[in-house]
């Protein structure tokens, strides 16, 4: 079994790799994606997980290639200096949870909006569901944690907080952040030659626009 | 060559290989939600075992043949009707231009598949024909099928041999199953781990191809809701702080941010596309190693019958 300690099995068929930070689990799940020898490669906000075919390989092989293909060296800058402005319409029917906030955090909704609009973002992943994108930069002051009970539907469009984050809801469907309001930003476009509008590492600023 | 939608059902759905090796963009598996089952059918007509078929979800299903076919019908307990006459699931059926095929809903069971000689044909999209209905990703039109859709059929390359499905290989249906799982990244925060293994949980209404609550005793769970989003799998059994369990199955998000408290084995995945509202489900704890063993086993059987069991189990 793995000796490495940043290395852990969580399932008959996947290795996870404990992270520093979003960003050092970008490179790395990018290198070893480009590896080509793991069924999937999924990064979170601090750790990647690898699925391997254990119809083939044993657990513990497994877990040792993975702790010897550690690499966290960079290939090209990722730093993106595009940076692209998310209408959003914020509270009412659009953001369900903006009142509940308000007292969570003990500021207006008003308050929420100018605080939530001042930020300087970054997207640290997508995941989730198609187009979901996972961005860092939101105030200490709106730090929420995840709804205890997941909501059954969310709409598309749908801008929700949660630990740290904003998050983009590119399709309807369930979720357990908290819903601030919506925007109209095509985010994924299964058609279009580059389907997902966002990427690691691309710059956001949040603009309050009226329903 | 093709067929007429005359009652579409609750949810059938066009499924076939996943879409592999794009979770990192957010992008589910999708694929049939009881690969076992839907190959079975497959195997019945000489296609290859994930050639695109028809996933038929609880309530029926009628089409109308526009051209000759050879078909099958496998996956939950059900009916099968064809050019007036019953028929019986597991076996290649002939149907003539005109024919009426009828499943009824299902009685034990969630999904069943019809297979059509050749395969039908689908929108590719990200690499999959698969359908996930919620990016409208693939299948027909990226949907579940609506009365009145007209689906078209691949070209038979050869002769279809009738065929039966030997009883040995014939998945059994049932109300109350039993699921191996092994620690996931996060089971070291449930509280009374054992309550785990020692409920009999049933699935909630919340059931569809995405995942499932199910109900039981509240788990406890040691977080505070702000654990770190993580990457999440067909299979996974996530907790959020309400102590319900869900599992999630071949929709699965791609990440997410609640306790992952078990993963369910390789070996038992196809299980979950077959469990219904009211089913009941006791998860049995594996070591990882002795699941891979047992996976290796469960394809050796196989193979006996689907050459390449190793693709969909």
């Amino acid at each position: 079994m793995a000796t490495d300690s940043r290395v852990r099995v969580c399932g008959d068929d996947l290795i996870g790799i404990d992270v520093a930070d979003p960003g050092a689990a970008q490179v790395l799940a990018t290198n070893l994606r480009a590896s080509g020898k793991w069924l999937d490669v999924v990064a979170g906000v601090d750790s990647v997980v690898l699925r391997f075919d254990a119809a083939l390989e044993d657990v513990g092989t497994a877990s040792r290639r993975a702790s010897d293909s550690i690499d966290y060296r960079a290939s090209a800058s990722s730093d993106s200096r595009v940076v692209v402005d998310i209408p959003v319409c914020y509270g009412g029917e659009f953001g369900p949870d903006l009142d509940a906030i308000c007292s969570q955090v003990n500021l207006s909704a008003d308050e929420i909006v100018a605080l939530h609009t001042s930020g300087q973002y970054a997207v640290d992943m997508l995941g989730f569901t198609p187009g979901f994108a996972y961005i860092s930069g939101l105030d200490v002051r709106l730090r929420v944690p995840r709804l205890a009970e997941p909501r059954q539907y969310v709409a598309a469009g749908s801008v929700g907080i949660a630990g740290g984050r904003t998050g983009l809801y590119a399709l309807p469907g369930p979720g357990g952040w908290s819903v601030i309001g919506r925007t109209t930003f095509p985010l994924f476009d299964a058609s279009a030659q580059e389907p997902f509008a966002l990427q690691p590492g691309t710059r956001i600023r949040f603009i309050a626009v009226d329903a | 060559m093709g067929v007429e939608v005359l009652k579409a059902g609750l949810q059938t759905t066009i499924q076939s290989s996943p879409r592999l090796g794009r979770r990192h963009f957010g992008v589910p598996a999708s694929g049939p939600a009881d690969p076992l089952s839907m190959a079975i059918a497959n195997r019945l007509l000489g296609n290859d075992l994930l050639a695109p078929a028809l996933e038929v979800t609880l309530s029926g299903l009628s089409l109308r043949f526009e051209s000759e076919a050879s078909i099958a019908v496998t996956g939950a307990d059900t009916t099968v009707k064809l050019g007036g006459q019953a028929q019986p699931m597991h076996r290649t059926l002939r149907a003539g231009v005109g024919d009426e095929l009828h499943i009824g809903a299902a009685k034990q069971g969630a999904r069943a598949y019809v297979a059509f000689s050749g395969g039908l044909v689908g929108e590719q999209v990200l690499g999959s024909v698969s359908t996930y209905i919620p990016a409208g990703l693939g299948g027909h039109h990226g949907r579940a099928l609506e009365n009145g859709d007209r689906l078209e059929l691949h070209p038979v390359r050869s002769a279809v041999d009738d065929c039966e499905t030997p009883a040995e290989f014939r998945p059994r249906m049932t109300t109350s199953w039993a699921i191996r799982v092994c620690d996931a990244a996060d089971t070291g925060l449930l509280q009374f781990r054992e309550q785990l293994f020692d409920t009999n949980f049933a699935v909630s209404n919340r059931c569809d191809r995405m995942g499932m609550m199910l109900e039981g005793p509240r788990l406890r769970v040691e977080s505070d809701g702000r654990l770190p989003s993580a990457p999440v799998f067909p299979g996974t059994v996530q907790c959020p702080e309400d102590g319900r369990p869900f599992v999630l199955s071949v929709d699965a998000q791609t990440t997410g941010g609640y306790p992952r408290v078990a993963q369910i084995a390789r070996m038992d995945r196809h299980l979950l596309g077959q469990l219904r509202p009211g089913d009941h489900i006791r998860f049995l704890w594996r070591r990882e190693q002795s699941a891979i063993d047992e996976l290796r086993a469960k394809i050796d059987y196989w193979r006996e019958w689907l050459s390449d069991a190793e693709r969909i189990i």
